[in-house]
């Protein structure tokens, strides 16, 4: 008994420093093949990103030496009128986007967290554009949009009894951003809709009922009990919304290449251009940069607004 | 509640119940058209890949012949599914079936594991770790794409599979998922294992993996849908045909003077299909209330 008890202690510690070592190597081994992916394919090509962007670096190998050009990449990209277009073209399209694909999201949710029948159902068929790929969107909308006798055109045509000109939906200056603003939100709205859906599962109902026991009606029970309950999910949604919204590339670049007239040309369209048609990648890197820092106030906006609303 | 407040609920409930039963009528009727809206440009697609006319599918897109196809035909399907040669969309579905099996199973067990450490682990830099990789996650995948292009070139891994699957394998949005879902598992399945003595990894295994069907089921249709819809990275690097994936062959149509739009919209169901079954075997884990708790985070 009394030996027992003085062996036991030293005999646990061992085995226990032992085990504790195990269980370290075990974690780290764990830990490791994510750590050594993400380093080596997110961290050390942004940090790159900053470096190659001060050089002159060409896409294709050049016998002269890379020289280190220092900010005059970015100087040249603020001087370069059609970087300002592609800026206010992607602004052009989240002022869009915005009400249209966050509404559509919010719509379909409120109605499909009501009891009706089916619900799942329609839940399946809401996200299926989602998991359409963009390539296929395009193909879709590509025919939606024939000019002059595609099916808007023709929708248009015989509502308005002949009265409205065919609208060419992706070659008209005027009206190119927002035919890809249409399919963009149709494309994209059903993962806003899920975040909404799942916001509105965290409204207790228990609210719902003490605001019907004070008598308040549908609409002031919308207003004063769901509308503040989801104050997070909108600042979420919008945010996510507007930093997809800045890296507008696929849709364009397969429907538009930017035109006509430089009216859909984006940033990352912009970048992918001047990095690899005009091969200077490190005047990309820089827009690159750019890009970065444009979704990093985004985001450190969005901590802001939630810390607020979080009081 | 108390029992007093129930009746007073009833009562009300009661007095709504009419106006409550005409709102139903315009929520099922607005839900129904909404669907009309949403899923009808997704079912023109199918049935006019039916059509071997491409003339035809353009002329009937204005009116209801573009819901309906009198005399059905895969032959848009055979004229593209070829293996090799020209129109191999039969050779590039296959890729990209490749690139997404092997990008969703890698990273299923990468960012599991590491949500597992990061959630249950007793290394001492946890808090440092996963608030970097937290932060890692505003970083969006087109503004580290340049120098990536350099670095796989230089390493001569383009115009391979591996260079489509291994950049994308580890994600700081699903390790912070799996992280989530692990930490709020609750204490006592760690220590209980871990008093019986298994190892950490023996704990992840056959303990914690096989709980966490739904987060394996919404990384599984998340990560998918990710690596099926990549368009920007494989024209960057892919040049021929040896793993050129669909969505970038599809794109390829929109090139030509006159587009054969009866080959695209063939081409598109065929890319659709495996999605979409992803998304219907997973679908039933795919809950909404997972993905809103990365709202807050």
């Amino acid at each position: 008994m009394t030996l027992q008890q003085t062996v036991r202690p030293a005999v646990i510690a061992r085995s226990a420093s032992r085990r504790d070592n195990g269980r370290l190597i075990q974690e780290i081994s764990m830990l490791a093949p994510a750590v050594i992916l993400l380093t080596i394919f997110l961290v050390v090509p942004f940090l790159l990103s900053f470096w190659t962007a001060m050089t002159n670096q060409p896409l294709v190998p050049r016998p002269t030496p890379i020289r280190f050009v220092g900010f005059n990449n970015f100087l040249r990209i603020f001087r370069d009128e059609l970087f300002w277009t592609s800026l206010w073209n992607v602004s052009r399209f989240t002022f869009w986007i915005l009400p249209v694909q966050c509404g559509l999201a919010f719509a379909t949710a409120l109605l499909l967290h009501q009891k009706l029948p089916f619900r799942n159902l329609f839940r399946g068929l809401f996200f299926l554009p989602a998991i359409t790929s963009m390539v296929v969107v395009c193909v879709i909308w590509g025919t939606l949009f024939q000019y002059p006798s595609g099916p808007f055109n023709q929708i248009i045509g015989f509502l308005s009894g002949g009265r409205i000109q065919p609208i060419d939906w992706l070659g008209d200056p005027n009206w190119a951003m927002f035919s890809i603003v249409l399919l963009s939100a149709w494309q994209a709205y059903g993962f806003q809709m899920i975040v909404y859906l799942a916001g509105l599962q965290g409204i207790p109902d228990e609210l719902y009922d003490a605001a019907r026991i004070d008598g308040a009606n549908a609409f002031q029970r919308f207003w004063h009990v769901t509308m503040p309950g989801l104050r997070p999910t909108h600042v979420f949604v919008l945010v996510i919304t507007t930093i997809q919204a800045f890296k507008l590339y696929t849709q364009v670049a397969i429907l538009t290449q930017g035109g006509p007239k430089s009216s859909t040309e984006t940033v990352v369209h912009y970048m992918v251009r001047s990095g690899f048609e005009e091969q200077k990648l490190g005047y990309a890197s820089a827009v690159s940069v750019i890009l970065f820092l444009i979704v990093l106030v985004i985001a450190l906006l969005q901590r802001q607004l939630l810390r607020r609303f979080d009081v | 509640m108390s029992d007093l407040a129930i009746p007073t609920v009833q009562a009300k409930v009661k007095s709504e119940r009419s106006s409550i039963g005409s709102l139903h009528m315009v929520q099922t009727a607005s839900i129904l058209v909404i669907a009309l809206v949403i899923v009808s440009p997704l079912f023109m697609l199918l049935i006019a890949s039916l059509k071997d006319d491409r003339f035809q599918i353009l002329a009937d897109m204005g009116s209801f012949r573009a819901f309906w196809v009198s005399s059905p035909t895969l032959s848009n399907f055979a004229e593209i599914g070829n293996l090799s040669g020209e129109l191999a969309f039969g050779r590039y579905l296959v890729n990209s079936l490749i690139i997404l099996a092997s990008t969703v199973g890698a990273g299923l067990i990468v960012n599991s594991m590491a949500g597992f450490v990061l959630a249950w682990g007793s290394l001492r830099g946890r808090a440092l770790i996963l608030s970097l990789v937290i932060a890692l996650y505003v970083i969006p995948q087109e503004s580290i794409i340049m120098p990536l292009v350099i670095m796989v070139s230089r390493a001569g891994m383009t115009d391979t599979f591996a260079v489509q699957i291994v950049p994308w394998i580890a994600s700081p949005l699903y390790i912070f998922l799996f992280y989530q879902f692990f930490a709020q598992l609750p204490k006592e399945l760690f220590e209980a294992a871990e008093i019986d003595g298994a190892s950490v990894f023996r704990i992840y295994r056959s303990i914690f993996l096989p709980l966490s069907l739904p987060a394996l089921a919404t990384v599984s249709i998340l990560m998918g849908i990710e690596s099926w819809n990549q368009y920007l990275w494989p024209i960057l690097v892919t040049q021929t045909d040896y793993a050129r994936p669909i969505a970038v062959a599809i794109a390829t149509f929109f090139g030509q003077d006159s587009i054969y739009w009866d080959r695209a919209m063939a081409a598109s169901v065929l890319m659709m299909i495996p999605i979409l079954a992803l998304y219907l075997a997973f679908q039933r884990w795919f809950v909404s209330s997972f993905v809103g708790s990365a709202v807050k985070g």
